[in-house]
């Protein structure tokens, strides 16, 4: 079905190559998860076999990709796309239009097929992902499930032969996460196409037994089955941090509320967090977790009772005095890059507080040499990786040594070693006594750093423990996608 | 907080009604008011886009920005009856006499400015974008313009919720937004606009593989599972819009 001999590309202005001497053969119905770390190629591996690479992107190309007998390199896109069908990272950025019935439509309207058949592939596609009961919805109603499901029946509707997913549950919940793999494995068996996963949550899609393609640096350097060597599986549980280091709380919160505009998301949240413990905040995706570290930096004002931060009211202190010593690192790395040089984007928030004295600037020469961004300092910050941004914004909020930490899902789209590299700056924080909340969705790395799980449901903590006991009291709640692969139900 | 100037579903006559036929009755209403020579007329307009909002069951009180509209107009009246100085002096307050050319000016500046203010209020308070995107498309606007005006439907609240994200990283990193001179000004805008501006390159790479991979811009025309109806409802609108335009052109000439 999928054929690529010797494929290498680079793309204009870069150095080097995304893709070096790839050779790849796929059959029909076969199901393939291809894994790798960040950059290594993978995406640009899926743009190729759509043809996208070869049309939208400049660059230097070499070798062959043939797919169902057609040479991708010569025919046009949307020949490729009769039987190619692409599912990218984030469905928001992929809809075309308003509603689910239009986006599932799109594909067959622009193909100028009559109502009656749109009419009937849409009601297949939708009942193929399970999707029916959100036909009449707008899409900017739906959760980030939802959403990736629509997206991927707005591709099933066309009838490809090749599936192609692009990391699709990079940006869900555990709950949705499982969700997804299990209508691929649903389309996969069903309608018998190929499918290919581009995944760095593997262990999710063990129970299917797919082929694993492994890549590091453009190169496949692993094709066969999944076996314990290839894949050791999610990082090893380890001792856990003490508790507490005592003191002061860092964190008070009484009957906390916050909203936004009308609408309540925090619903009654009590709790304190003291100094030097590493929290893990998780929860599905919309149940307050985001809106808990808002609340904590004063972005989102209590409307109902109040919490204190290092002592002080949130209420009554503004936020940029509060953010000298609360240190806030959000989503999307490309939302908190505002200099024009990795220096001046570390010494960024120093040089605002007014702090950027010969300390803070040896330490930020210290933090940028131990992430390997030493010889990088003049470069552009969006010059960087994905990872190499994301470890420039944890320096830039460790630059001026705040006492508590906010991560709101620090680790999206990371593999195994920058997480890792990234933790364990972290944890070294929290043994000098710094606090560390972090919202995210990996049981493993909560199993591993955190001393303490807080797990949020509708806008209220319905597990507050430590992390041991929390996981326990998770599993007795039915929460089985929120253990780690080897506590998890077969 | 107030809710944005956006579609507010409703089950009105105007909701309900074709959004071309709609927008071809908001066009006669602002052409009348800059046409009509007498300003009582000007706000007779008014008062029936006032009773319109009351007809499709809005109240102008929770639209944002109403407010400030209305204090807008206030203000160009005033200028008007302040400074216009044309026939008898209407009453004498002090240093200040307000003439009757004044107050007719007044009253045309502040009605024309609120009429059109208001009609486009209610265009776009009660009309669907995305029926409207799907109308102008059946009417043979090219679908590629169609989907043009879809994509930015789309994509405003998505950047809006994006500023407000970079606003927060910054607040959190210690800036300060006290645009001290030009080029403070200027660094500020540039720190804001350059996540924005990443972000939109990405969403538009991602989009154009989307479309394009679902073959938009195969062909010249395309099919439409969604149509948007034209009823009898608003065949009875069309048509009394063309007649109250002849009448009305017809007076304006007698006049």
């Amino acid at each position: 079905m999928i054929s690529v001999e010797g494929l290498s590309f680079r793309f204009q202005g870069s150095p080097q190559y995304a893709l070096r001497d790839v050779n790849l053969e796929i059959s029909p119905g076969e199901f393939v998860v291809i894994t790798g770390p960040s950059g290594c190629g993978k995406s640009t591996l899926a743009l190729a076999i759509g043809g996208y690479l070869f049309r939208q992107y400049d660059g230097e190309a070499t070798g062959r990709v043939r797919v169902a007998d057609m040479d991708v390199r010569e025919c046009p896109i949307y020949d490729v796309a009769e039987v190619v069908g692409l599912v990218q990272q984030n469905p928001e950025a992929q809809f075309c239009t308003l509603t689910v019935q239009d986006e599932v439509a799109f594909g067959l309207e622009n193909r100028r097929l009559p109502r009656d058949e749109i009419q009937d592939r849409m009601a297949w596609a939708l009942s193929i992902v399970g999707a029916e009961h959100l036909a009449d919805r707008l899409l900017a109603t739906l959760s980030g499930g939802e959403r990736q499901k629509v997206a991927i029946a707005a591709m099933m509707a066309a009838k490809p032969q090749v599936l192609i997913f692009d990391e699709p549950t990079s940006n869900l919940d555990p709950t949705a996460t499982a969700e997804v793999f299990q209508v691929i494995e649903h389309i996969q068996a069903k309608a018998g196409i190929t499918v290919l996963v581009i995944e760095h949550k593997v262990d999710y899609l063990l129970p299917f037994k797919p082929r694993l393609v492994a890549m590091e640096r453009g190169r496949i350097v692993y094709d066969g089955p999944v076996t314990q060597a290839r894949y050791p599986g999610p990082l090893p549980a380890q001792q856990h941090l003490p508790a507490t280091i005592g003191g002061e709380p860092v964190i008070r919160a009484e009957d906390l509320h916050v909203g936004y505009n009308a609408t309540p998301v925090l619903q009654g949240v009590s709790l304190e967090i003291g100094p030097g413990e590493f929290v893990a905040v998780m929860g599905d995706n919309g149940s307050g977790k985001t809106t808990f570290l808002q609340s904590l930096l004063g972005l989102l004002k209590p409307t109902q009772g109040r919490v204190e931060v290092l002592g002080q009211d949130t209420h009554h202190i503004s936020v940029s005095r509060l953010a000298r010593q609360v240190g806030f690192v959000f989503q999307n790395p490309d939302h908190q890059l505002f200099a024009e040089s990795v220096w001046q984007e570390a010494t960024f928030a120093p040089r605002n507080f007014g702090a950027l004295d010969k300390a803070a600037q040896a330490r930020v020469e210290a933090l940028l040499a131990r992430c390997g961004l030493g010889d990088r300092q003049h470069d552009h910050p969006y010059r960087l990786s994905y990872g190499e941004k994301r470890r420039l914004n944890l320096i830039s909020v460790l630059a001026y040594a705040p006492r508590l930490i906010l991560l709101d899902e620090l680790l999206i789209g990371q593999d195994i070693e920058n997480a890792t590299f990234l933790l364990e700056l972290l944890r070294e924080q929290v043994e000098q006594g710094d606090t560390v909340i972090m919202v995210n969705h990996h049981p493993e790395v909560t199993c591993r750093y955190a001393s303490r799980l807080i797990f949020f449901n509708d806008g209220q903590t319905i597990v507050d423990a430590p992390t041991e006991e929390g996981f326990q009291q998770l599993a007795a709640l039915g929460k089985e996608v929120y253990l780690p692969s080897t506590r998890r139900r077969p | 907080m107030k809710p944005r100037i956006t579609y507010q579903p409703g089950h009105s006559v105007l909701h309900h009604l074709h959004p071309l036929v709609k927008g071809a009755w908001m066009l006669f209403g602002t052409v009348l008011v800059f046409v009509v020579p007498d300003p009582w007329a000007v706000l007779a307009v008014l008062g029936l886009v006032l009773l319109a909002f009351r007809v499709a069951g809005l109240r102008l009180g929770q639209v944002r920005g109403t407010r400030l509209f209305a204090t807008t107009a206030l203000l160009l009246a005033a200028l008007q009856i302040l400074f216009v100085r044309q026939g008898p002096v209407v009453v004498q307050i002090g240093p200040l006499a307000p003439t009757i050319g004044g107050v007719k000016a007044g009253i045309y500046v502040a009605g024309r400015f609120l009429s059109v203010v208001f009609l486009s209020y209610l265009f776009v308070l009660t009309t669907d974008p995305n029926s409207l995107a799907y109308a102008l498309m059946q009417a043979g606007l090219p679908y590629r313009y169609g989907f043009t005006l879809i994509t930015a439907l789309r994509l405003v609240p998505i950047f809006e919720q994006e500023g407000q994200i970079v606003y927060n990283a910054q607040l959190a990193r210690g800036v300060q937004y006290d645009a001290r001179s030009p080029r403070r000004f200027l660094t500020l805008a540039r720190q804001f606009f350059l996540p924005l501006l990443v972000s939109a390159l990405g969403k538009v790479d991602a989009l154009a593989v989307s479309m394009e991979g679902r073959c938009f811009g195969k062909y010249s025309t395309r099919t439409f599972l969604r149509t948007v109806h034209f009823t009898r409802q608003d065949a009875t609108a069309a048509i009394l819009l063309l007649l109250v335009t002849v009448a009305t052109a017809g007076a304006l000439a007698v006049l």
